[in-house]
């Protein structure tokens, strides 16, 4: 069986797999784009608070992924749940970091500008600083889902959910007919759910930046 | 908010001190200051003598450790800082427009901050677009990062009248172009001020563009002390020390010369007596004399008569002067400054 | 301590993110924190952090210790967990990721100075839009499609290893290069330098942070990496991870995740010290 013969006969696995990797890494990525930016706004202006929750995204960053996953274990089970706070907690620290970057690189006129004319502290923050540090934030964001799809492969070997069950698969019948076509489709479809959320991102980014930013001379 | 709704109001500054916590000398200390209703003062000094700090106590971006301010009678430092901050124009060198908006949108945002109905603002966007010489149709949509850095300035000047606050704060506005730009954008100004009559505090480091905008000068020392306060051609004239003269610099007199105009002199002779060269009854007589030395001639003539050599001396107190009984320094002080300093424009 | 320069290393490599992506603000602000972040630090606060990590390990080792001596171990446990099992898989996930970082630093950063001159600046696109996607490709798919090309074993791991980090460390070395001020190439050519000394002189020197701090990620993944090492048969702490699944060894397996997360810990620490040895003065 040639890989395209395997992958029309494995066409609802494969699809379902694919699905559910996509749905882990969005699910994730929305919860992680939620605190994260969230995080962001509260803490870029006080540097102990800052700080820390750059310390704190980046430690967990450091954990290797199959490390985390298997110490999950014990508090959350395999599959799911593991998954996706794993999945969750890893792309924090791109988002923070970003936003917080993205929110203090504004352009410190700009912010006495917006003062000096009365906005307040909050309104400047919501429509001057988070508009201009937007498309920052939205590297962040694109940065942490590619990451995550990698990682989510790995997640298979917990019961997690996704593609990298194909790879496992693969993996556990070396030498067997199908074990070079699992392997494959599973990389291989990874690879292309990674290129739909960058199309899917770059999309967002030509929505969402304001115009006034993509303007030139 | 103040006693005038767009019309200059007065500001006073009582014992205005900025301290700030850690640092051994207040940035500010103890100013005194009153300025008067629509005039355009200039507060200029060296780097780090706390110009700015004075200025940006007056919209509260910096808050004063003790003093008063009041503005058109009122106490500012009992009001709500971003309602005050609504009704005083305020343009910075650095401009500050937001990139994200139009510039229409830039400049018609405190008119929508102050919830102004869309229709009032669209047509207060245009007056001011056409009021900065920036054609309406051409710039409204435009963004920030497409416009010239004079361009910016112009918007950034609109931005601040956009409500037509009474009080305008401007610290060196035009201090980011290039001198030609700059010397343009002053010229407007000065023309736009006589119109409008705001108050304005400008902070500058250049004397000469004190000289060229303002009605009054603040000369400041560190700290913000008040070296001197007068009209241009009184600190011309007679600098209150030496710090003072060592700002005015070694060309007092050819700067007072540009201050006067060829129709303030009293004239020798017929207009327009011809073999003389020409000059326009509003040139400067520092342009005059420009003139004069140019054509080898001690005398030219104007529209308003013949002006010499002798007359121009007299007008800035050098030499003899040329009319007697008429003290060329006499230049009204305090209470009525402006006619000299407007002729001089 | 680790987690504070991870940051600052990390926000260097997005620096070179931000500059991957159309218009300038990105990397600008980037630019502008990272110097904001590192100002801040008093020398005495930055010695006793460099002492947190160590600390912060040892005590984690210490605890792990008396929770496993305090398990009644069975004897598959103790087949796992004991001095000799876990130094050799120590070693082997160490030589895994040394020597997979030694070869992504022969291969991508003199391909990556390559790509950064002038006349290579086509390539520039094709470079970020692959690292950046590479990133997507799941390292386990890599390592397990290299087994059906070599057999397991380690040359496998290591061949999956590099070629999972040599394009990130490839694009950071030459964004790292590109991203010397123009102004300052100008001067050196002013100067009557050739082509040749300027690179050596100025832009590389003035890049060696950026270089550095994408080596220091990569060498954390890598660490993370060789954890799978274990997939393919090549050792390392991934497999007390592995065993202990599979045997349903509880203990096993927490022992491989806390010490592949200590050693991740110790090895980005060791990375900050380097970078800050390395570091030119005066940057």
């Amino acid at each position: 069986m040639n890989f395209s013969e395997y992958v029309v006969s494995r066409w609802d696995t494969l699809s379902l797999a694919a699905a559910e990797h996509v749905l882990a890494v969005a699910i994730a990525i929305g919860v992680a784009a939620l605190v994260g930016i969230g995080t962001g706004l509260l803490v870029h202006e006080t540097p102990k608070a800052r700080n820390a929750s750059l310390a704190l995204s980046a430690t967990i960053l450091t954990v290797p992924s199959l490390a985390l996953l298997t110490l999950l274990i014990p508090l959350t089970g395999l599959g799911w749940g593991s998954t996706l706070i794993a999945l969750t907690a890893y792309a924090l620290l791109p988002i923070i970091r970003n936003t917080v970057t993205g929110l203090n690189g504004v352009d410190a006129t700009t912010v006495e500008a917006g003062r000096g004319m009365g906005m307040s502290r909050a309104r400047v923050l919501m429509k001057v600083q988070l508009p201009l540090a937007w498309p920052l934030i939205l590297t962040g964001v694109r940065v942490s889902t590619q990451m995550i799809i990698g990682i989510a492969a790995i997640a298979a070997y917990v019961d997690g959910p996704g593609l990298g069950t194909q790879i496992f698969e693969g993996l556990s019948r070396l030498g067997s007919v199908n074990a070079l076509n699992a392997t494959l489709a599973g990389t291989l479809g990874i690879v292309v759910i990674a290129v739909l959320f960058d199309l899917f991102f770059y999309a967002v980014r030509q929505l969402t930046v304001p115009r006034g930013l993509r303007v030139r001379h | 908010m103040f006693d005038t709704e767009t019309e200059g109001a007065r500001i006073e500054l009582r014992a205005l001190t900025k301290h700030y916590p850690g640092q051994p000398a207040p940035a500010v200390d103890n100013v005194d200051l009153d300025i008067p209703a629509g005039e355009l003062v200039v507060f200029v000094g060296p780097s780090g003598c706390g110009k700015t700090t004075t200025m940006k106590m007056i919209n509260r971006l910096v808050e004063p450790t003790s003093g008063e301010i009041r503005i058109g009678g009122k106490d500012v430092l009992s009001l709500q800082p971003d309602e005050l901050r609504r009704h005083i124009g305020y343009a910075i060198q650095q401009v500050g427009l937001f990139p994200h908006l139009t510039i229409g949108q830039n400049i018609g945002l405190v008119p929508k901050l102050l919830g102004w109905p869309a229709a009032r603002i669209a047509a207060r966007v245009e007056e001011l677009l056409s009021l900065v010489n920036l054609e309406p149709s051409l710039f409204h949509d435009r963004y920030p990062r497409q416009l010239s850095g004079g361009q910016q300035q112009r918007v950034g000047v609109a931005r601040a009248l956009a409500a037509d606050p009474p009080v305008m704060l401007m610290d060196e506005p035009f201090g980011a172009t290039d001198p030609i730009t700059r010397e343009h954008l002053q010229k407007e100004f000065v023309r736009l001020q006589k119109r409008l009559r705001k108050t304005i505090i400008f902070v500058t480091h250049d004397f000469e563009e004190a000289i060229k905008l303002g009605d009054r000068i603040v000369v400041l020392r560190e700290r913000s002390h008040i070296a001197q306060y007068d009209t241009p051609a009184e600190i011309l004239a007679r600098p209150a020390d030496d710090y003072v003269a060592g700002f005015v610099g070694q060309d007092a007199t050819l700067k007072r010369l540009a201050l006067l105009r060829v129709e303030d002199v009293a004239p020798a002779g017929p207009p327009q007596q011809a073999g003389l060269p020409q000059v326009a009854a509003g040139t400067s007589l520092r342009e005059a004399l420009d003139v004069m030395i140019a054509h080898g001639s001690d005398r030219c003539s104007s529209p308003s008569g013949v002006l010499t050599y002798t007359a121009l001396c007299g007008a800035v107190g050098t030499g003899r002067p040329s009319s007697p009984g008429r003290e060329p320094e006499a230049v009204p002080s305090l209470p009525a400054p402006e006619k000299v300093v407007a002729g001089g424009r | 301590m680790a987690a504070d320069t991870l940051t600052a290393d990390v926000l260097g490599s997005e620096a070179s993110e931000g500059a991957g992506v159309p218009g300038a603000p990105e990397t600008a602000g980037a630019s502008g924190a990272l110097t904001a972040g590192r100002a801040r630090p008093s020398r005495r606060a930055a010695r006793l952090r460099l002492l947190l990590t160590p600390a912060a390990v040892c005590a984690v080792l210490a605890a792990l210790y008396a929770w496993v001596s305090a398990q009644d171990l069975d004897s598959i446990e103790q087949r796992s967990l004991n001095p000799s099992v876990i130094l050799t898989k120590a070693a082997e996930h160490l030589e895994m990721t040394l020597a997979a970082t030694a070869l992504v630093v022969v291969i991508a950063i003199p391909l990556g100075i390559v790509a950064s001159r002038s006349r290579n600046r086509i390539a520039t696109p094709v470079i970020l839009t692959a690292a950046n996607l590479g990133q997507a490709v799941p390292c386990i798919g890599l390592l397990v499609l290299c087994t059906f090309l070599m057999g397991v074993g380690f040359q496998t791991a290591l061949v999956g290893l590099v070629a999972y980090s040599v394009l990130p460390v490839l694009r950071n070395t030459m964004i790292g290069v590109q991203q010397v001020d123009p102004a300052l190439v100008e001067a050196a050519r002013g100067m009557g330098m050739t082509r040749g000394q300027v690179l050596r002189r100025v832009e590389l020197r003035l890049a060696v942070p950026a270089i550095l701090a994408g080596l220091r990620t990569a060498l954390v993944l890598t660490v993370g990496v060789a954890t799978l090492g274990a997939f393919v048969a090549a050792g390392g702490f991934g497999e007390l991870i592995i065993n202990g699944l599979k045997l349903n060894r509880m203990p096993v397996t927490v022992v491989g995740g806390v010490l592949t997360a200590c050693i991740a810990f110790l090895i980005d620490w060791l990375g900050a010290l380097a970078e800050n040895v390395l570091k030119p003065r005066g940057l």
